[in-house]
């Protein structure tokens, strides 16, 4: 989560003026400082003092505003790239090369979006996100997924209180507003032609394309920390999230996968499944069927959760569960179940799914999938409207299932 | 020392004798008035005298530091390990808001406002504030304020007792304590997101701004009216200078909080849509007019202590505060940039190219008085005499520190540089450099400083060094790691964190510098209770000081001065002491009347009481708690029977004759 160490252009603008900053003022510092420094033990009493005392001047108006010029002179320093940085940080660069026609090798894109660069729609919830991908017609939560070298284009709204997207890496933050719609953009390592530049490279070909090709895949392909950074009531602290910076090729084939969604277990269709389940729930048995059922009706997941494919998966007041097998982290970033090499520990992905339906509360207090008015697993009930939280058992099958949605 | 050599002449009336000749009048209700009252006391809760009442501000901000203090103890004591869970979320955030709140509201402005009434009057040669039965007021109000804010506490603590339970009647009052933010960004301070802590908070706000409103009016007419003859407004002291723009600032940057907490409690209790999106209304507005009141909240804070400042080096330097008028007029061009720069707290929310351009620019330029005055400051040190007392040493703290918390400042300027920063430590580090490394290093060097001016004791022994160092060294310890936790990536306000960012180390530094912090605080106020109870006399100048305050007794009598000054020139007593024969301070003759005392009175009391019910039981009311709409208008009727009274009353006052030896 380093500034430091930045892997875009925006981030890198930002942290080279901040680094001007820095040095301007620790220039001021090491003059004032030292001079304060002098004064002090110059001037300063000593034992049996006897000199006369100190002329009484008021001060000297030359050295003031000698002093105010200088002020001023060291801030338009700064002020001039500051201005440059808010003009290239703020609009979305016009680069034929982050086209999604460019690039995008997968189906269905529109003809009039083959002249955009990618748009995502950010959406704030209390205490997670929703990406929206329009031109692609799909929707991820918590764990973005953007190609490496192309400008993408953000645009930030929320549904409830004020939240911040802050991929410290990538970009610094841009705040989401209910009411209203910020946008920023955000790129994952250079461009073509500022690689080059930066290389002091010229000139075209395969064999350069092949040196940027693999820039991107040593230095840019990662798995990108971000995080909510708007104070936005009771789990601020726990409102995460994650961008995988990958190749097109990667990006197509993880567009494809949202797009297709999953089929339910024993490779049956949904209708087929469904026309069981109506009619005899029974007769679906072993875990994962165990878990669909539960997912479908005791666990009443499917009012609130997408799972692309079912049919009747389609509440969208929480996060969209298409691939949540596929992701490396769940609760919005805080439950990780990934190596360092960014590769799923199932066993640490299993106990994850089983911790966060256990103790949804306890993970992420205030949230909505506890109490939502009646409507939470922590609010379940029995047909005699006592309370009836998962048993351990629901809750084994149904992280199960959970873990099969890849 | 030389100083002793002058003559300038000390009051010398023994004030144990006056109570026995002089009794109380009837004011014009008939009714007695508390003056001279033999219960110490009444004579406390009625008095007008600003001496008593700065004491008072002064002991219960030091009460409030300690609050705030173990709120920020606690924050940091969850934040040393990761994923710590010694508190829960929402305690969290109900900490972080009382903090910031507490701090800047409860401790640090009433500390100012402790140091504008007991030194103002002192420093022109006034024998009171203009109004003084408005300063009781304002401190009265100002106590109601802060008990209305803090209500939610106490209500918390019953119910984890299991003495209150939120149902039935009382099923409204979930959420107790304010956990909002003390900037309580709309809409998280909706109904819909948080609970009966947020209508404390707003009904505790509101009244804290009636207080510090009638204080700053009272002060602006005192130090433009009061002044005795010949204090020429470029012969004020320059913590009066401060005291003067603080005060302006105070009374144009509260109307905008007053209207934006205004709103706020309408969207609460009567369902409007300000700041409701679903109405139609802007969560962004609450932003803008919170700000407008926020920053100058800044400058409001730190002007006062840079006052201080410029009254401390000068004395302990032998010379005259280098470039006078241009620090006094930087101070004034602060306080006006000040109302231009509110935006830059929000770089973030999308403002667009223009407007991000000009408040990065506009907030470089405040860049300039300020440093300004640090010039200024190193130029008064310079061919001075440096003399290392306990407020001295405090003071070259303070200009250090504080001119490392600008240095961050300007790096929040830049705004797409800010983008980082924004809601990160590396912001909490920035302001914590202003507030503990400036502002609070200043109000210990002005503790240091008039303490023996207050009470009439000096300092015993060196504990003054410890506090120095481990204040010093605590605060550096807490909040150095915190620019770079910040750029690490660590967001602000956040309960705990995830272990393996590279923040655990900075972190357990950060709180163990907290711990030191804490035991520099505990030990001055060590220090305080052994000046006042073991201090040897002051003496009228302790420090060979240059302000007029130094000249009357130490503590200065109920009427200050036993006749009014005549001051010839700026630093009028260094003038007096050293300066020519012409620059003596003279006085003015007493033709018979002895002094004007004002006299005291319930009414600022009874009307300030009446806060509490007005507070609570709006608070309470818009949690659906049945008769606490009766509550408010019982309160709002004992305000205005106070003040119509108070109206009624009379001013009343009597003389003193200070007889002179």
């Amino acid at each position: 989560m380093t500034t430091f160490v930045t892997k875009g252009p925006v981030a890198e603008a930002q942290y080279d003026l901040f680094m001007l900053t820095v040095w301007v003022t620790f220039g001021i510092f090491l003059l004032v400082g030292s001079v304060y420094i002098v004064a002090i033990i110059k001037f300063r009493e000593r034992p049996n003092d006897d000199r006369p005392m100190p002329s009484q001047g008021h001060g000297n108006p030359l050295v003031e505003i000698g002093l105010i010029g200088a002020s001023i002179l060291l801030l338009v320093v700064i002020a001039v790239p500051t201005l440059k940085a808010i003009w290239f940080t703020h609009d979305t660069p016009d680069d034929p090369e982050s086209y999604l026609g460019t690039w995008y090798s997968g189906e269905g894109l529109a003809e009039e979006e083959a002249e955009n660069p990618l748009i995502v729609k950010v959406i704030g919830y209390q205490w997670w996100w929703a990406f929206e991908y329009p031109q692609l017609g799909i929707t991820t939560a918590n764990e973005m997924v953007i190609p490496a070298g192309k400008v993408v284009h953000l645009e930030l709204r929320s549904v409830d209180v004020i939240h911040s997207f802050w991929l410290p890496r990538i970009a610094g933050k841009v705040d989401l507003i209910p009411g209203r719609t910020n946008s920023m953009w955000i790129q994952a390592g250079d461009n073509f032609a500022r690689w080059k530049e930066k290389q002091a490279l010229q000139g075209e070909g395969p064999e350069l394309r092949e040196q940027y090709a693999t820039y991107l895949e040593e230095e840019i392909h990662d798995y990108y920390y971000g995080q909510c950074a708007e104070f936005c009531g009771e789990s601020h602290a726990r409102m995460l999230f994650r961008a995988t910076v990958v190749g097109d090729d990667a990006f197509a084939a993880w567009v494809a996968s949202e797009k297709e969604g999953h089929r339910p277990p024993d490779n049956k269709t949904w209708e087929e499944w469904y026309a069981v389940y109506d009619k005899n729930p029974d007769a679906l048995t072993g875990d994962l069927n165990e878990g669909l059922k539960i997912f479908m009706d005791r666990g009443k997941c499917a009012t609130c959760h997408v799972v692309k494919g079912n049919p009747r998966a389609l509440g969208v007041a929480g996060p969209n569960l298409t691939n949540v097998g596929s992701r490396l982290s769940i609760a919005a970033g805080w439950l990780n179940h990934h190596t360092e090499e960014a590769v799923i520990d199932p066993e640490q992905q299993y106990e994850n799914f089983y911790k966060w339906i256990d103790q949804t509360n306890v993970v992420k207090p205030g949230n909505l999938m506890w109490k939502a008015n009646g409507g939470g697993i922590g609010e379940l009930t029995d047909e005699n409207g006592d309370l009836a939280l998962l048993t351990d058992d629901e809750i084994h099958k149904l992280s199960l299932y959970l873990q099969s949605l890849q | 020392m030389s100083h002793t050599e002058t003559e300038i002449p000390t009051p010398k009336t023994n004030p144990t004798q006056e109570p026995e000749v002089l009794k109380a009048e009837r004011s014009n209700l008939g009714m007695l008035r508390p003056d001279h009252n033999k219960s110490v006391i009444i004579d406390w809760l009625t008095t007008v005298d600003h001496k008593k009442i700065g004491i008072m501000y002064g002991a219960i901000a030091l009460f409030f530091l300690l609050v705030g203090g173990l709120e920020a103890l606690i924050i940091r004591t969850q934040l040393a390990v990761p994923e710590n869970d010694l508190i829960s979320a929402q305690r969290y955030n109900q900490l972080f808001t009382m903090h910031g709140t507490t701090m800047i509201f409860l401790a640090v402005m009433p500390l100012n406002a402790a140091f504008f009434n007991f030194l103002v009057p002192l420093q022109i040669g006034a024998r009171d504030v203009a109004f003084p039965r408005i300063n009781s007021l304002s401190l009265w109000t100002f106590v109601a304020g802060a008990i209305v804010i803090n209500f939610g506490w106490l209500l918390q603590a019953l119910e984890v007792m299991g003495l209150f339970e939120a149902k039935g009647a009382t099923a409204g009052m979930t959420d107790l304590v304010p956990a909002g933010g003390w900037f309580g960004y709309a809409p998280l301070t909706s109904t819909d997101f948080s609970g009966a802590g947020t209508d404390f908070w707003i009904m505790g706000l509101q009244i804290l701004g009636i207080a510090s409103l009638s204080a700053s009016m009272n002060f602006i007419v005192t130090i433009i009216n009061m002044r005795a003859p010949g204090m020429k407004m470029m012969r004020l002291p320059v913590f009066t200078w401060m005291t003067l723009v603080t005060s302006l600032l105070i009374v144009f940057a509260f109307p905008a909080i007053t209207v934006a907490l205004g709103q706020l409690m309408f969207d609460r209790v009567w369902n409007t849509n300000f700041f409701n999106v679903a109405g139609g209304g802007q969560p962004i507005l609450w932003q803008h007019l919170f700000w407008i009141f926020g920053h100058p909240e800044v400058y409001i804070l730190v002007l006062p202590a840079m006052g201080m400042i410029s009254e401390v080096l000068p004395t302990f330097s032998k010379k005259p505060l280098f470039g006078y008028s241009i620090v006094v007029f930087s101070g004034a061009v602060i306080g006006f940039l000040g109302f231009a720069v509110w935006s830059h707290h929000m770089f973030t929310t999308g403002l667009g190219k223009v407007a991000t351009a000009a408040f990065s620019l506009l907030t470089m330029a405040i860049a300039v008085p300020t440093g300004v005055k640090i010039f200024n400051w190193v130029g008064t040190l310079w061919g001075g005499r440096v003399r290392f007392s306990a407020p001295m040493i405090f003071a070259l703290g303070f200009v250090w520190m504080f001119m490392m918390g600008g240095f961050s400042g300007i790096m929040h300027a830049a705004a797409p540089a800010d983008a980082q920063q924004q809601d990160s430590y590396f912001v909490i580090a920035h302001f914590h450099y202003v507030i503990m490394g400036g502002i609070f290093l200043a109000l210990v060097s002005g503790i240091y400083y008039w303490m023996p001016k207050v009470f009439g004791k000096m300092w015993v022994g060196n504990l003054s060094t410890w506090v120095a160092v481990l204040v010093v060294v605590g605060l550096n310890v807490t909040f150095f790691p915190m620019h770079f936790l910040g750029l690490l990536g660590m967001p602000r306000r956040t309960h705990t964190y995830l272990e393996g960012f590279g923040w655990e180390t900075y972190n357990m530094v950060c709180t163990i510098g907290a711990y030191v912090l804490a035991v520099g605080i505990l030990l001055l106020l060590v220090d305080m209770v052994r000046c006042i109870r073991k201090g040897t006399p002051a003496g009228n100048d302790p420090w060979n000081a240059r302000t007029l305050e130094w000249s009357t007794t130490s503590p200065p009598q109920a009427y200050n001065f036993a006749k009014t000054p005549v001051i010839p020139a700026r630093d009028a007593l260094w003038e007096h002491k050293y300066g020519p024969e012409n620059r003596r301070i003279t006085y003015e003759e007493d033709h018979g009347h002895g002094v004007h005392m004002p006299s005291q009175s319930w009414m600022p009391l009874i009307a300030s009481i009446g806060f509490i019910p007005l507070g609570l039981g709006m608070s309470m009311m818009q949690a659906g708690v049945p008769f606490m709409g009766y509550v408010a208008i019982f309160g709002l009727v004992v305000v205005c029977v106070g003040l119509a009274l108070w109206a009624l009353e009379g001013p009343g006052g009597y003389h003193l004759h200070p007889e002179e030896g």
